[in-house]
Parts: structure tokens; C-alpha cells; sequence
């Protein structure tokens, strides 16, 4: 199977502009709570609301934050983001404490990121410091010039080799005249 | 894709040309070999996904030799379809009718039976003896090494240096070799 045929498009891992790295721009930009006032359904958030809600928009001066009431209906959490992602959240009947913590989350978060795979866990533009391996890395220099084929490259040159063997090979290029290239390999 | 990383993906998807001496050679051993560099698997890049396969060039393939008496014992099996359309044909007889069908199907049986090795054969350039087109060889870079040292004939030696060959004694005059 294919990447292709699955349902969430793969990514990598990626901060914007190296975001963080010197200065962190906040990618959250509007966040709108959509809850019901009378509704149990709305009851976490709407403590949310009342207990966290100022203290939350004081602190995070460059988020919009909207409030939308409307009758019975479930609650609902959506942000949007700097790069144009939408996230929608259902916060039915989740009590305070979990949107609490689903709200640091879509403010910390970078655009919708749970809709995509991560291909892997890490990622770096620069991996490789040599450059990628080609076909002709760690080649035999000699065999940009050579009149292919020739039994120099072509021949079996890993065959096991007998002590008398190697001894009489010695013995052979300790011989003045003789050039390496002619010397006889027994068969 | 930027201009310097497009030359890298040339570079690193280049297709090599590869010869390949059969002299001498068992062609299912040597077909383990081709097969090798023909799908890309000596390549530190290979994935079954890849494109990365080689291109190979076997010359000399009349000389291939089989072991013990496998000329006259394997059979090449085809059936035409038909009843009785069965026929055997003994490994000599292939290779008399043509000296590449046997190195041919040695390397396509020895890649596993996905319909991917039609296309990888397809890349695999066999000829009979050492004459190979100039537009063909040309594109050589790399000799594949050989499994098996090919031995010199007697007759091959020149007549010269084997007369000065040392030896012990003569045969008489009068001495009849069986």
C-alpha cells in the first residue's frame, strides 16, 4: 500500500520560520467558544468561562478570543491559525480540568497538526554532511580511462590463495623486470 | 526543487552500465550476480519503490559452462497450449538454437516471481560473443567480477612457451599414446 491511499496526508515534523528559536510568535490568532447557558452539556465549559477565561485573553494579548451563546446546542471549541488552518473541537460534557488542557493545546499548537501522519519523528534539511551517496562515490579512479572489458576489473580477484601460492607471488615481484600486471595467478 | 538539489537526484538516480564476462561462468550462479545490480540491491539507496536498477551488458555468453553433466540432464520446459503442445529441451539443444536463452532465463528465475522483473529484463542486454554494438558499449563504466577463474587452454598457450616449458623427461621416439 501506498502513502498515496491513506486518509491523513503525511508531514513532517516543522516549525514555521524557526519559531521559537529567538522569539515565539504565537500561531493561535481567534479562538471561538461556542456553548449553550443553560445546557449540561456546556457545564465545563462555561466554568472554563467564568474562572479562566479573563485571566486567559490577559495573558495571551495577541489571541482573539469570541464567545458565542446559542440555545441547545453542543460546545464547541475553534481555532484558527496564522498559517489558515481551522480546528473544531467538540468539548461535550468534558469538564473543566479537560478544557483546560484542550485550550493550552490549540494555543500552544501550530495549525492543525492532529490531521496530518508524522513520516517520521524527526527531520533535518541538512541530513547528510558529505552529500548523498551517487553511483560514482567510492569508485576505482582507474576506471574512468580503462577499455572495459578487461580481465583487471572483470576477473575474480577474492578466490582463497595457498601459502606456497603467495610465497612464489612474493618471490616473483621481488624480481627486478617484472611488472605487476603480468605476473601469473595460478589456476 | 532547486537547481543544485535536482542535479543531486540525477546523480544519485543515475543508471550505471555494467559488463558482465559469462567466459567460463555458471550462469545460476552468476544470475544470483546480475540480478543483483539489474534491480539496484547493491545501491545503499535501493527501496522496492525505486527506481534504482542498473543496466547490465553480458558478452561471451556461448561460453558459459554448466556443471557435471547438466548439458545433457536439464530440460527446459515449454508448453504451447495445445494438447500435447508440451515439449522438454535439453540444455544443449537450447543453447545450440541460442547461446543467450540460458543466461536469459537463469537471471529472470532468479528474481522472485513479481511482474516488476519483465520490466527489470528489459535492461538486461545478453550477447553471444565479445562484438557488442558501439552505441551499447559505449555507456560501460563498471565490469561486474566474474565467480569462477577462467582457466587458459592448452591450446590458447602459445606454441613457443610451451615448448620451453621445463620437463622432466621425453616420451621415446617409438612411444604410442593410447
Amino acid at each position: 500500500m501506498s502513502a498515496k491511499n491513506l486518509f491523513l496526508p503525511a508531514a513532517f515534523v516543522r516549525a514555521p520560520l524557526q519559531n521559537g528559536v529567538g522569539r515565539y510568535v504565537c500561531q493561535l490568532q481567534r479562538i471561538t467558544f461556542k456553548f449553550c447557558k443553560s445546557h449540561g452539556g456546556s457545564r465545563g465549559l462555561r466554568d472554563f468561562i467564568e474562572q479562566n477565561l479573563v485571566e486567559f485573553a490577559k495573558e495571551n494579548p495577541g489571541v482573539v478570543v469570541y464567545m458565542k451563546p446559542r440555545r441547545h446546542r453542543s460546545p464547541v471549541i475553534v481555532g484558527e491559525y496564522l498559517n489558515g488552518d481551522r480546528v473544531w473541537m467538540s468539548v461535550h460534557n468534558k469538564t473543566h480540568d479537560e478544557i483546560t488542557k484542550w485550550v493550552e493545546v490549540m494555543r500552544t499548537q501550530q495549525g492543525d497538526v492532529s490531521s496530518s501522519r508524522l513520516r517520521k519523528y524527526q527531520y533535518t534539511d541538512h541530513p547528510s554532511i558529505q552529500g548523498p551517496w551517487t553511483p560514482f562515490t567510492f569508485k576505482i579512479p582507474e576506471l574512468n580511462t580503462a577499455q572495459l572489458p578487461d580481465p583487471k576489473f572483470g576477473a575474480n580477484n577474492r578466490l582463497p590463495q595457498s601459502a606456497t601460492e603467495e610465497l612464489r607471488l612474493m618471490f616473483e615481484k621481488q624480481k627486478l623486470n617484472v611488472k605487476e600486471e603480468e605476473l601469473k595467478v595460478a589456476e | 526543487m532547486s537547481a543544485a538539489k535536482r542535479v543531486q537526484q540525477w546523480a544519485t538516480f543515475a543508471r550505471t552500465w555494467h559488463v558482465f564476462d559469462c567466459k567460463w561462468q555458471d550462469p545460476y550462479e552468476s544470475a544470483h550476480v546480475i540480478k543483483k545490480y539489474l534491480m539496484g540491491l547493491h545501491k545503499p539507496i535501493y527501496h522496492p519503490m525505486n527506481d534504482c536498477g542498473d543496466v547490465v551488458v553480458c558478452i561471451n555468453s556461448k561460453d558459459i559452462a554448466l556443471r557435471g553433466n547438466e548439458w545433457r540432464k536439464r530440460a527446459y520446459f515449454h508448453h504451447t497450449g495445445y494438447p500435447g503442445g508440451a515439449s522438454w529441451t535439453l540444455a544443449w539443444e537450447l543453447h545450440n538454437k541460442d547461446p543467450t536463452m540460458i543466461i536469459k532465463k537463469a537471471v529472470y528465475r532468479s528474481m522472485t516471481g513479481n511482474l516488476q522483473r519483465r520490466h527489470t529484463m528489459q535492461r538486461l542486454f545478453i550477447y553471444p560473443e565479445d562484438k557488442v554494438p558501439e552505441d551499447v558499449m559505449q555507456n560501460v563504466t563498471n565490469q561486474i567480477r566474474q565467480i569462477r577463474l577462467v582457466p587458459t587452454r592448452l591450446d590458447h598457450i602459445p606454441e613457443e612457451e610451451v615448448k620451453n616449458f621445463p620437463k622432466i623427461m621425453d616420451y621415446p621416439e617409438d612411444y604410442v599414446l593410447k
